[in-house]
C-alpha cells in the first residue's frame, strides 16, 4: 500500500503536465487561426467554438493514456509481471478509467459538431442523429465512442481478472480506435488521397504509441528502478520507430496539404495553417533532442539502476508532446489559406 | 517484442481496410457575382461554386447578403447542385457595396464560411428585410426538443461519474 502510494504522488503532475500543453497548444492554435465572423451568418455559441477544440485535445489525451496505459505489461516483459503486479494493477485501472473519459469526449464532441453545423440555440437528438446519418465525421465519433466503450469493458474485466485479458488485445483495440477519425479527417487531400489516408492513420497510431508509452513509463515506473531498468530500453526502441514515423508521414502530410493550392514557402509562411506546420516541427526537432538525452545519457545510468533526472527530462518531452497535441487538434480543423 | 510486432502488424493491416475516399476542406473557387465584381442590375440568384460537392440537407448552407449600413436583404433557401450552391435573391436597393456571407458544409463535415463582395452600381427597388425575421425563424424551427448545450455536458459528467463508480467497485472486489 505504501508503495501505491508513492506511486500515487508522482502520477499526478504528469498527468497535468501533459493536459497543460495539450490546452495551451490548444488555445495558441485557436488564437492563430481566429476568423472574423461572417457578416449576416449565425455562429455557433462560444460554448462550441472554444468548447470542442478542448473536447477533442481531452478526446486525444485520454486515447494516448488508454494506449500507453494498455502497452507498460507488455513494456514491462512477461517475466517481469510478477515482480510489478502493485503497479501493473494501477495502471489496469488508470487505464479502465482513460477508456471511459475518451468515450464520454466522443460523445460530447459528437453533440458539439452537431451544433457547429447547425448553430442554433439548441441541440435535439434528432439533429444529433441526422449529423451521424449525414456527415461521416459524426459516424467516426459513434464509432470511437463504441470502441472506447469496449475498451473500457476490456479494462474493467482486466482490472478484475488480471492479465487473463491479453494486453496485447487491449492495445490492439485502442490503437484500432483511434482510426476512425483520422480516416474522415480533412487533412486528407483529393491529390494522393489513399497514401495520405494511410499516412495520417499511421502518424496518430505512432504518436499515440510514443506520448503514451512515455507517459505510463514515467508515471507508473519511476519509482521502481528494477522494472524501469528492463522497461526503458524497449520504450526506447519502440520511440526510436515511433520518432522516424511520426517525422515522415507528418512531413508528407503537411507537404501535400500546404502544396495543394499554392507555393510551399507561401503556403508555410503565409497562412495560420503553415504556421501550425512549423511549430509541430519545431517540437519535434525539442522531442528528437531531449530522446536522444534520455537515450544516449540517461539511460546507461537507469540500466546500473541509478538514481538519474529521468523524471525531469521526461516531463518535459511530455510537455512538449501535449503542445503538439494541441496544435495538431487545430490543425486538423483548420482550413489551409 | 515479438507478441507487441505481431499486435503493431495486425494494426497496420486494418490500416488498409480503413482506406476509404476521404475529402478535404472545400474552397471557394468562383461565384456568381463574382467577387469585387461591379455589377448593373442586382442579381436574380446568388451562386457560389466549391471545388468539390457540398453536402446538402435542410439548413446545413446558408447564404445571407448585407448591403451598404448593415441592411439584410432577403435571400431564399439555398439549394445544392453537386458542387454549386445557389440561393434566390430579391430586389436590391441602393448602391453600394454588398457582401454575400455563406457558411456550407464541406464534404468532409466541416462547415466552411466566408464571404465575397460586390458593388451594385445602378439603384434597384428592393428593400431591405427586418433583420429579426429569418432569425425567428430559424430559432422556432431548432428550438423543437432542442436542448441546451450545457445539458448534454451534465449529462456527459454524470455518465463519467457512474462509469468511474463502476468502475470503482470492481477495482475494490478485485483485491
Amino acid at each position: 500500500m505504501t508503495r501505491a502510494r508513492t506511486t500515487a504522488s508522482f502520477r499526478f503532475p504528469p498527468v497535468t503536465v501533459l493536459v497543460g500543453g495539450a490546452l495551451a497548444g490548444t488555445l495558441c492554435g485557436l488564437v492563430l487561426t481566429l476568423a472574423a465572423p461572417v457578416p449576416g451568418v449565425t455562429e455557433p455559441d462560444a460554448v462550441v467554438r472554444y468548447g470542442l477544440p478542448v473536447v477533442r485535445v481531452l478526446l486525444d489525451v485520454a486515447a494516448v493514456a488508454t494506449v500507453g496505459l494498455s502497452l507498460l505489461p507488455i513494456l514491462v516483459g512477461q517475466h517481469r509481471r510478477t515482480r510489478a503486479e502493485a503497479v501493473l494493477a494501477g495502471a489496469r485501472r488508470a487505464g479502465a478509467v482513460s477508456a471511459l473519459v475518451w468515450a464520454v469526449c466522443a460523445l460530447v464532441a459528437l453533440v458539439m459538431q452537431t451544433a457547429e453545423v447547425k448553430p442554433g440555440p439548441g441541440v435535439s437528438p434528432a439533429a444529433v442523429l441526422d449529423y451521424v446519418a449525414r456527415v461521416g465525421a459524426g459516424k467516426a465519433l459513434v464509432f470511437v465512442a463504441a470502441l472506447a466503450l469496449v475498451s473500457f469493458g476490456l479494462g474493467l474485466a482486466a482490472v478484475k481478472t488480471g492479465d487473463r485479458v491479453p494486453p496485447e488485445l487491449r492495445t490492439a483495440v485502442a490503437l484500432f480506435a483511434l482510426l476512425p477519425m483520422a480516416v474522415t479527417g480533412h487533412a486528407t487531400s483529393a491529390r494522393w488521397q489513399d497514401l495520405s489516408t494511410i499516412s495520417l492513420e499511421l502518424h496518430v497510431l505512432a504518436a499515440a504509441g510514443w506520448t503514451g508509452g512515455l507517459g505510463a513509463v514515467v508515471v507508473l515506473l519511476a519509482a521502481h528502478r528494477a522494472l524501469l531498468a528492463t522497461a526503458l530500453p524497449r520504450f526506447s526502441t519502440l520511440a526510436t520507430v515511433c520518432i522516424a514515423v511520426v517525422a515522415v508521414t507528418g512531413v508528407f502530410n503537411g507537404l501535400v496539404e500546404l502544396t495543394a493550392a499554392r507555393s510551399l514557402t507561401d503556403a508555410l509562411f503565409g497562412t495560420a495553417y503553415g504556421v501550425l506546420v512549423l511549430l509541430k516541427l519545431t517540437c519535434l526537432g525539442l522531442l528528437a533532442a531531449v530522446g536522444a538525452r534520455i537515450r544516449w545519457r540517461l539511460l546507461p545510468a537507469v540500466l546500473r539502476q541509478q538514481r538519474t533526472a529521468l523524471a525531469t527530462w521526461a516531463m518535459l518531452e511530455l510537455a512538449v508532446m501535449g503542445l503538439a497535441i494541441g496544435f495538431g487538434v487545430v490543425l486538423a480543423r483548420a482550413p489551409v489559406g | 517484442m515479438r507478441r507487441f510486432v505481431s499486435v503493431v502488424v495486425v494494426a497496420c493491416l486494418a490500416l488498409v481496410g480503413h482506406a476509404t475516399p476521404a475529402f478535404a476542406h472545400n474552397s471557394l473557387i468562383g461565384s456568381n457575382p463574382a467577387n469585387e465584381s461591379t455589377v448593373q442590375e442586382s442579381p436574380s440568384t446568388i451562386e457560389l461554386t466549391f471545388d468539390q460537392p457540398v453536402q446538402t440537407g435542410e439548413g446545413l448552407n446558408t447564404i445571407a447578403v448585407t448591403g451598404p449600413e448593415g441592411t439584410n436583404w432577403t435571400v431564399g433557401p439555398a439549394a445544392v447542385a453537386s458542387n454549386v450552391v445557389s440561393a434566390p435573391l430579391s430586389d436590391l436597393g441602393p448602391t453600394g457595396t454588398y457582401r454575400i456571407g455563406y457558411r456550407i458544409l464541406s464534404a468532409d463535415g466541416h462547415p466552411v464560411s466566408g464571404e465575397v463582395t460586390f458593388t451594385l452600381a445602378k439603384a434597384g427597388d428592393g428593400t431591405p428585410a427586418a433583420s429579426t425575421a429569418s432569425d425567428g425563424e430559424a430559432t422556432a424551427e431548432t428550438d423543437e426538443g432542442g436542448l441546451p448545450i450545457w445539458v448534454w455536458i451534465l449529462g456527459a459528467v454524470v455518465l463519467l461519474g457512474a462509469g468511474l463508480t463502476v468502475a470503482l467497485r470492481i477495482g475494490g472486489q478485485g483485491r
